[in-house]
């Protein structure tokens, strides 16, 4: 930038990202015109006159939306710090209650959406529910490792005194989790929103969602357009807001957001296979019995309200079985066809770019933000705006699966080289090391864990993403057949699917634990110790 | 302050064939090996001696924090649990240890808390003010320098007025003129009191001129090689301090060959 270029009096960074903005607007507006009638693409003008024009409509929808996501996101939240606080006195139930979380973070939202249709009749129900079920898990990891951030000698003040738990966990405990808690909301705004559209897309007859659907279905491309991009900025304001609460309100940052510290590994490979056999089985023995316990206690119709023997049935013991196990595996190799691809393609991306902008910072002053910002957008709010432009084949679907996956990528490994201790890079400096060097040395190492928690919670997140788009669009894989069913009333293979894909989530969730390790162990063995 | 002063008087501590593992099978590391050690009433022991030989381990066993693997400690007849519970430790640890949300004032009045003592606003702005942090009462730790936070961390123990202090290089980040005015300017907080103090230092100046009394320790496992008195003439007799000074540094001294006749000292870190 010439110092000619810089208007007088405008301070350089405003000036900077107003130009950007022109600019992405004008080639916006050029690119719609170019391509008019070949891709679904609608400019800017066309959206602001959309906008104008049902001004009234789209303000009485989003009102809706809003109102949803905001009790869902009350409510998921309480739940998160309810099942930390549980940790935080009985911590003998950590494992269990993180892998319970899990396994109910990991239900497909496409499918518990119309089941929760069925039961609760009309009414913001489902919705509430579905942006309450977004939201918990992303508060309730970062305020676990939060309770337990904390150095050991503030716990020794405490016990110096002869004072016990509840001391420690007043005095230290709530007050440490505090940023983490913070930055768990922060990214909960707009998890909320997203829930409550997805909710709305199951069969609601008001809010922004629903207008979404009906845009899509009756390719309405400015519809479409205005609708993904109000969800945006509504979804960048909710995580604006509630980040400047959390700067106002903590005064320390978090140090490396959610990345859970794996427990220390003096024991035999043995007895920790053991232990993690023993969590599984325990898992799922609970996860039955809950499930099984609630339908008895609800007293649910059993017509709609599938049990666990009656999945076992359908799959295992039925004349029919293996033919209703072929109906499954079909769509579900279907799905993993696209979904495998487009997680990696996401996650190398987001590694590629966080690198990249580390090597060149010219190229990427401002970028964090803007991908931050980015990041808050529920992706899965935009399918149908991706499937408008790269259409209902293998590139749309894949795209929006890597999409979901490369922006938390990206944010958590720009976030995680920042975590490289400041001593370490004043060594290097002070050898003149070059950057790759420095890179792989220092800080490629400390960006691993941050980078592997957002692969980890990237796996339900990329499910959710191409179950939604299957269900919208494409018309194949488990999305599809989830749909399906629910609108036929097929309820046997509906339950069946929901437990072949939260099985999915939770194995693919294990895998890159697993793997997580396995890098760790060679490439950064300090960041498993402690 | 207006201190009760007879009725916390602090109490003999006598340990007795104290040791401490950590670890288990290859990795066991024997920190502190059988010592029994005691320490008069109300008076302060200074404990020097090479880094890693276990002073901290041995604080940290009489304040209660660490479970001793063999051995007794009782203070006064009583258990470091027993002094726990009535407020009747404090410590001064080797990192401030601020809780960085409190404020100066805040990280002080906690220990009254914590202690189970009423509020007590006046004692708190007196002590900030005698460990010269007067105009910081509402800085957050994260705005102090390494040595203020070292105060803060001395006026934490002082406010409950124990009847045992153990202080861990509780001047380790403090400049020479600062720390030689608070040798001068503390010492008489806990001393009328008759508090038992335990101070590990790595200045043998600040042991000589702050102690009753001096115990030097070999590098691990910790034995020890020198027990000094200091007499109260010395306060005022630099002579006699400079001897002092000399007699303790060949404690030391005599703590390292010993050793390095059948180890090597760097190799046993
Ligand atoms: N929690 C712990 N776990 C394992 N080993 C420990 C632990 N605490 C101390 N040690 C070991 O015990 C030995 C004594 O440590 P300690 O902290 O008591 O030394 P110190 O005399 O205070 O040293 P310094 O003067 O450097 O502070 C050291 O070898 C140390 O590695
Ligand atoms: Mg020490």
């Amino acid at each position: 930038m010439t110092p000619a270029l810089r208007l007088p009096f405008v301070p350089e960074p405003v000036f900077r990202q107003m130009a950007a903005m022109l600019v992405t607007l004008a080639l916006w507006q050029l690119a719609a015109m170019g391509l008019a009638g070949r891709y679904m693409l609608a400019g800017p003008v066309e959206v602001v006159q959309h906008i104008l024009q049902n001004y009234g409509l789209l303000s009485r929808a989003l009102w809706v939306t809003f109102q949803n996501a905001a009790w869902g996101f009350v409510a998921g939240n309480l739940a998160a710090i309810g099942l930390a606080l549980i940790v935080a006195l009985v911590p003998q139930t950590r494992m269990l209650v993180a892998a319970l979380a899990l396994v109910v973070f990991c239900l497909p939202l496409v499918a518990t959406g119309p089941i929760l249709r069925v039961l609760y009749g009309p009414g913001p129900g489902p919705q509430i529910t579905l942006a309450a079920l977004a939201v918990y898990y992303t508060t309730f990891i970062p305020l676990l490792v939060g309770l337990r951030a904390a150095p050991a000698s503030w716990f020794d003040l405490i016990r110096l005194y002869g004072r016990g738990a509840w001391t420690v966990f007043v005095q230290v405990r709530v007050m440490a989790s505090l940023p983490y808690l913070l930055a768990g909301l922060q990214i909960a705004a707009p998890a909320a929103f997203l829930g409550a559209m997805v909710g709305e897309f199951t069969g609601a007859d008001r809010g922004i969602g629903v207008l979404a659907l009906r845009a899509m279905r009756g390719l309405d491309v400015e519809a479409t357009w205005a609708i993904a991009l109000i969800a945006a900025a509504v979804s960048m304001l909710a995580y604006g807001a509630i980040g400047r609460i959390t700067r106002t309100k903590a005064d320390t940052q978090p140090e490396m957001l959610m990345a859970v510290k794996p427990e220390p590994s003096a024991q035999l490979v043995s007895a920790r296979v053991f232990r993690i056999v023993m969590l599984v089985a325990l898992t799922a023995a609970l996860v039955i019995a809950l499930w099984w316990a609630l339908m008895e206690i609800f007293a649910l119709n059993r017509f709609f309200a599938k049990r666990p023997d009656d999945v076992w049935r359908y799959l295992v013991t039925a004349p029919t079985a293996q033919a209703n196990r072929a109906v499954l595996w079909a769509a579900t190799s279907a799905s993993l066809e696209y979904l495998i691809p487009g997680y990696l393609a996401g996650l190398a991306l987001g590694v590629a770019g966080a690198l990249a902008l580390t090597l060149a910072p010219a190229l990427g002053s401002g970028v964090l933000p803007v991908a931050i910002a980015l990041r808050s957008v529920p992706i899965v709010t935009t399918a149908p705006l991706i499937v408008l432009a790269l259409g209902r084949g293998a590139a749309g679907t894949i795209t929006i699966v890597a999409v979901m996956t490369f922006f938390p990528a990206l944010v958590a490994c720009l976030q995680g080289l920042r975590q490289t201790p400041g001593q370490v890079l004043d060594v290097m400096r002070l050898y003149a090391t070059n950057p790759v060097t420095r890179l792989w040395y220092a800080q490629i190492p400390a960006m691993l864990p941050a980078f592997f928690a957002a692969a980890r919670l990237s796996v339900p997140a990329a499910i959710l993403a191409i179950t939604v788009a299957e269900w919208l669009a494409t018309g194949r894989g488990l999305g599809a057949l989830m749909a399906l069913t629910a609108s036929t009333s097929d309820y046997n293979l509906l339950w069946s699917a929901i437990v072949v894909v939260t099985l999915g989530a939770c194995i693919g969730y294990g895998l890159v634990s697993m793997v997580e390790r396995a890098v760790l162990v060679r490439v950064a063995p300090e960041q498993l110790r402690n | 302050m207006a201190s009760p002063a007879m009725t916390r008087t602090g109490p003999e501590i006598r340990c007795t064939d104290l040791a401490k593992n950590f670890g288990k099978g290859a990795t066991l590391l024997e920190a502190v090996a059988p010592l029994s050690l005691s320490f008069a009433a109300g008076q302060m022991t200074a404990l020097v001696g090479p880094s890693g030989c276990g002073k901290s381990t041995v604080l940290r066993m009489i304040a209660g924090l660490e479970q001793p693997s063999a051995g007794q400690i009782l203070l006064g007849g009583q258990t470091p649990q027993d002094m726990q519970r009535q407020g009747a430790l404090a410590m001064a640890f080797q990192d401030a240890s601020l809780l960085p949300w409190r404020s100066v004032r805040g990280n002080v009045a906690l220990a009254r808390k914590l202690a189970r003592l009423p509020g007590d606003t006046a004692a708190v702005e007196d002590i900030i003010a005698r460990v010269g942090l007067s105009g910081f009462e509402d800085a957050r730790p994260a705005e102090l320098s390494g040595g203020m936070r070292q105060r803060v961390a001395i006026a934490r123990c002082l406010i409950t007025q124990p009847r045992v202090l153990l202080l861990d290089e509780p001047f380790g980040a403090v400049d020479e003129l600062t720390r030689a005015r608070l040798n001068l300017e503390l010492p008489p907080l806990w001393q009328a009191s008759g508090t038992t103090a335990l101070m590990v230092t790595h200045s043998v100046r600040e042991a000589v001129a702050l102690a009753d009394r001096v115990l030097v320790f070999s590098s691990r496992p910790a034995r020890v090689v020198g027990d000094i008195a200091i007499p109260a003439e010395a306060r005022s007799d630099t002579a006699l301090q400079g001897a002092l000074v000399e007699q303790v540094n060949a404690a030391l001294a005599q703590g390292w060959s010993d050793h390095a006749a059948h180890a090597q000292p760097w190799a046993a870190q």
